[in-house]
């Protein structure tokens, strides 16, 4: 069975029918159980489309994809692969975004850790960040803060860990701090410098994993 | 902040590093968006085109992904810029093999050579068999429109068609999914 209205249901069910015709199809549908029916059933499809989960690929693919990567970069000259030889298109702001992700992820996941051993009496590593981690501030904002607040927790973890550790930390931190300090006043003087804006964020990012290595290391022998 | 919030905004943040680091030709940052990626759009693939070429296009896209890195400007999530060149590169696909037989539907049973099996929410893959066997227009439209979400006019510009044939086929791959799902 089909009538003039079957094959508007689709319309219906996504809400497409202006409101004369869907007044008019509704009056329809309480008089025709096909039509009814049908409405059901298109739901039902739709629902179990909407439900559908996404799975992996049966063997790992990234080998490839990577083997293809470094064939590529093989065949350009180094500084022209597709995407680096053009200007990079992050800004300033977009780069600190990128790179204090990255620390409050180090802060968040060191916090997620130690919050779940119940048996730390001492303070946990990345407390604040907790509440510190908010879309309202400004990324330049978070940096600062979280950085402050990975190196207090640093602080008070220190005694975790031997001290030659300690000490190669800190040396360590103290170098990437320069090379953060140095790109940020070169920046000010040239804040569009692509070379400069990578360099801060790779710099930045060495001192989260830095970070990050760091607390976990402290989380694992609290 | 409540401990799944925190790990969906530390998750957010971190694919947000991930595809600046890779954009200045990180393959580590890389491989890690690849991870998160990988199944969304290998099952995309899946079932926008036959399941034996999953593989190699998910590779295309990936790769075309690392070299249009640096248009990626970060003004909507990385996914959803990753997903819209997914669906381009299927699209390109099939344009480039010529695969154009069963683009509309012609006749009112598309579905006659599926095995019938009973509707049940435990047999999702059996609606996965059902949307494989539509075809390959209706399936399409059908995958773009109730599987990932994007409106008529979109899916219109995107396969060259006009929004009406977008909702015509959307509507056949429904009923015969509905009609093979119930008997």
């Amino acid at each position: 069975m089909n009538d003039q209205w079957t094959n508007r249901l689709s319309e219906y069910v996504d809400g497409e029918l202006d409101s004369t015709e869907r007044a008019t199809l509704e009056a329809h549908l309480a008089t025709c159980g096909h039509c009814y029916a049908t409405l059901g059933e298109l739901r039902q499809v739709v629902a179990r489309a909407q439900s559908l989960s996404n799975s992996e690929p049966e063997s790992d693919l990234w080998p490839d994809i990577h083997a293809r990567l470094t064939q590529d970069a093989a065949r350009l000259t180094p500084g022209r692969r597709p995407g680096v030889s053009r200007r990079f298109s992050f800004s300033v702001p977009q780069l600190l975004a990128a790179s204090i992700a990255l620390v409050l992820l180090s802060g968040g996941g060191a916090w997620l850790a130690l919050e779940s051993r119940q048996s730390t009496p001492a303070p946990t590593v990345a407390s604040a960040p907790r509440t510190r981690i908010t879309r309202e501030a400004t990324w330049t904002g978070r940096t600062d803060v979280a950085i402050a607040d990975l190196q207090t927790a640093l602080t008070q973890n220190e005694s975790r860990l031997d001290t030659a550790t300690v000490r190669i930390v800190r040396q360590n931190l103290a170098i990437i701090d320069r090379a953060i300090a140095d790109a940020r006043i070169a920046l000010q003087k040239d804040p569009g410098n692509a070379y400069l804006n990578l360099h801060l964020a790779n710099t930045m990012r060495r001192k989260v994993e830095l970070l990050r290595r760091v607390n976990d290391m402290a989380a694992a022998r609290s | 902040m409540p401990r799944q919030v925190l790990e969906d905004t530390l998750t957010a943040d971190s694919i947000a590093a991930d595809s600046a680091l890779a954009a200045s030709g990180d393959a580590t940052a890389f491989e890690r968006l690849y991870r998160t990626h990988v199944a969304r759009v290998h099952t995309l693939v899946r079932r926008m085109l036959d399941a034996d070429e999953a593989d190699d296009v998910t590779q295309d896209v990936f790769i075309r992904a690392w070299q249009k890195l640096s248009t990626f400007r970060g003004e909507s999530a990385f996914g959803t810029w990753l997903h819209r060149l997914a669906v381009n590169v299927v699209l390109a696909r099939r344009k480039s093999v010529g695969i154009e037989r069963g683009r509309f539907i012609n006749g009112p049973e598309p579905l006659e050579g599926v095995t019938s099996r009973p509707v049940t929410p435990e047999l999702s893959i059996d609606f996965e068999e059902a949307l494989s066997n539509l075809p390959e227009g209706a399936r399409q439209v059908f995958v773009l429109h109730d599987v990932e979400g994007y409106r008529h006019e979109e899916i219109a510009r995107m396969l060259g068609v006009v929004p009406g044939t977008s909702k015509s086929q959307l509507h056949h791959a429904r009923m015969a999914l509905r009609r093979h799902l119930d008997r």
